[in-house]
């Protein structure tokens, strides 16, 4: 009787410390984990804060507009080109004839 | 049948069996406040110990800052000052074991240096000399491969200027340690140290591009000294852009020459000639001093002590005061700031923030020059200009005042927050405002301004052209000529200025160098490129209803009206 308690212990108490020192490696490996990853964070962060100081360069109005003119043919924007919608709607009746299928949803 | 059996113990054997009965009770008993004590730990770990918080969470947010210097923005956030993480190179020359061989070796990686300088350093005995700042990752891995002992690297953080030139003045620049030296950087120095945070400024840096390319062109056009110019909002007293030229590369502090430095719309303060005329005429309304129908005769030139003052645009005739304003009567407006009186000028004059140095965060402010005698002549003077020098900055502040509703706001560089309008001070009726407005419409589709009507938006203004002091007298030909306009005047958003400093006429402008012919063209390119870029939409009312008080009704133009006497 005294002989199988004493076995039931040893047993109990030698699969603690197996659990217990499996736990404590894998402990230490999330935090080197932890570590590392914190680290690459910080370098990621760091990447991006000179990506972002790039971008703002690449972004400088002055060259875009030169980017734009030279390879995209494009230019600044006129008054004369902007309209509300209200204006096209008047042309539009001036124009008489067409009719826009404006979508109304349900019908034939 | 049971056999009782007694087993005496006698002697030395009872007493060694009691003795181990003692043993292992004391040992018992350890063991069991051993156990208690474990137990004990055990529930204070597990239930109200640290170890059953997680920290993985508080670990992440606390990562520090890439760098220690907070960015600085535009108002839609893009990155106008920001800080790199940059090495710089030190030796300890006591380590360092062969000078020549190191310093030669040195000048191939790092071309900036010399050799006797370095070879100087390196000998020096110090514990500690800076041999190269700020280096690039490049630099510094081939420092690293040359494996001299002695050399290390220290890493700092270097100020960098994505947007270049164009907001120079504004930001100003650091020196190589990293504190403010000029400009916001230095303004906000304290603050930018450690920040969470960027400041966010009031710029657009699209706008501020846009006037600092049209103030060059024109810079160059009519071969100015330099040139100021400045965009405000009217309803925040936000600063949207503001150029001084010639400016300077922060990139490189050694382009920030004498002239280069100079901040020409907060630090210069310049006689601004007629665009005072404005302030002029919004006093004498306000103070009901006159009304839009009366006028002066400016026939004759006024003599005045040793002065003499005459019109530029000289009429000859009986002016309304609508009149006075369009056609820019020195004569005129003298007479209507007689009749306001020096005291309510100064009053006004102050309200409009004009008398002392404005608030915008800067550290480069001017200091106004006012009369130190406010006599009559000061008064006269005063009302076209003269006599009076005062900051570009501050007169778009005041501006803003005339066509807003009549409400001083401070003139403020950092961005607005929230939606309410900020504290600001009434300093004219909304009549006046009102009528002000119709008055610098008026200037542009029928006065000096001419050059300023945009197509599209309502511009008004006011042109002024000054001659500048040279040696205490007035040169002839050495002016400063400017415009102050709004837009669009039915509503106005936007308040802007363009000065240059001593432009020269050209043939296309008739050897004029006058503020409507140098700087209005300014302000109307930069109305016609603002308003679509803001999503404004242009006025194509041709039924002439633009929401300006009507003053087409007033007597404006040749032959117009009766001559009638002064009312002094």
């Amino acid at each position: 009787m005294i002989r199988h308690t004493t076995l039931l212990f040893l047993l109990l108490a030698g699969a603690l410390s197996v659990g217990l020192f499996s736990i404590k490696y894998q402990v230490q490996d999330l935090e080197q984990k932890l570590v590392s990853l914190n680290k690459s964070i910080y370098q990621e962060r760091r990447s991006i804060h000179v990506l972002n100081a790039e971008w703002s360069y690449l972004n400088n109005p002055e060259r875009l507009a030169g980017l734009a003119s030279r390879l995209l043919h494009m230019q600044p924007i006129l008054p004369s080109q902007l309209a509300s919608l209200k204006e096209i709607d008047s042309r539009l009746d001036g124009l008489g004839t067409a009719s826009l299928p404006l979508g109304e949803g349900g019908g034939q | 049948m049971t056999v009782r059996t007694r087993v005496h113990l006698e002697g030395n054997l009872k007493q060694a069996l009691e003795t181990g009965r003692n043993r292992l009770l004391v040992t018992g008993v350890v063991f069991m406040i051993a156990f208690v004590v474990i137990s004990i730990r055990l529930v204070d770990l597990t239930v109200f110990g640290p170890g059953a918080r997680p920290r993985l969470a508080h670990v992440a947010a606390a990562a520090p800052n890439v760098v220690k210097r907070a960015d600085i923005i535009d108002r839609n956030g893009v990155i106008l000052a920001t800080s790199l993480p940059s090495a710089s190179l030190f030796a300890d020359p006591r380590d360092v074991m062969n000078a020549e061989d190191a310093a030669a070796r040195l000048v191939k990686v790092l071309p900036d240096l010399t050799y006797s300088e370095i070879l100087a350093k390196l000998d020096s005995g110090a514990r500690f000399v800076w041999l190269s700042r700020n280096l690039t990752p490049n630099q510094q891995y081939q420092v690293n491969k040359l494996g001299i002992p002695g050399l290390s690297f220290r890493q700092g953080e270097r100020r960098v200027y994505p947007q270049g030139r164009e907001a120079a003045h504004i930001l100003g620049l650091t020196d190589i340690d990293g504190k403010g030296i000029a400009g916001i950087e230095k303004r906000f120095s304290d603050a930018l140290e450690n920040a969470a945070s960027p400041l966010q400024l009031s710029i657009d840096i699209r706008i501020q591009s846009m006037l600092r390319r049209e103030l060059m062109s024109s810079m160059a056009e009519f071969k100015a000294r330099g040139a100021a110019g400045a965009v405000l909002d009217v309803h925040t007293g936000e600063v949207m852009a503001m150029v001084s030229l010639p400016d300077f590369d922060p990139n490189q502090p050694a382009t920030m020459l004498d002239d280069a430095a100079f901040n020409r719309v907060t630090k210069g303060v310049y006689e601004m000639g007629s665009t005072f005329k404005l302030f002029n005429t919004a006093m004498a309304l306000d103070s009901n001093t006159v009304g839009l129908k009366d006028g002066y005769d400016a026939s004759k030139p006024i003599h005045i002590a040793r002065f003499t003052i005459h019109d530029f645009h000289a009429k000859n005739r009986w002016l309304s005061v609508p009149e006075i304003l369009i056609y820019s009567s020195n004569i005129g407006s003298a007479k209507m700031a007689m009749d306001v009186g020096a005291k309510a000028q100064r009053f006004y004059l102050d309200r409009f923030g004009l008398l002392r140095p404005s608030d915008v965060e800067l550290p480069e402010i001017g200091l106004p020059q006012t009369p130190r005698r406010w006599g009559d002549i000061s008064t006269m003077t005063i009302s076209y200009g003269h006599g009076i020098a005062v900051s570009p900055l501050q007169v778009v502040g005041a501006a803003a005042a005339l066509v807003n509703g009549g409400i001083r706001y401070p003139v403020s560089l950092l961005k607005h927050r929230g939606l309410e309008a900020p504290e600001g001070e009434r300093v004219l009726s909304a009549r006046t405002s009102d009528e002000m407005r119709g008055l610098m419409r008026l200037v542009v589709t029928k006065g000096t301004g001419k050059n300023a009507a945009a197509t599209g938006y309502l511009v008004g203004g006011k042109t002024g052209s000054a001659e500048k002091q040279v040696d205490g007298r007035y040169a002839v030909k050495s002016l400063i000529s400017s415009f102050v306009g709004a837009f669009p005047m039915n509503n106005p958003r936007y308040v802007m200025m363009a000065m240059l400093d001593e432009p020269k006429g050209t043939k296309r402008t008739f050897n004029y160098a006058t503020g409507g012919w140098v700087a209005a063209p300014v302000i109307k390119r930069m109305v016609m490129a603002m308003g679509p870029l803001l999503g404004m939409m242009p006025n194509r009312s041709t039924d002439g209803k633009d929401g300006l008080p009507r003053l087409a009704s007033l007597r404006v133009g040749a032959g117009a009206g009766k001559p009638r006497l002064e009312t002094y």
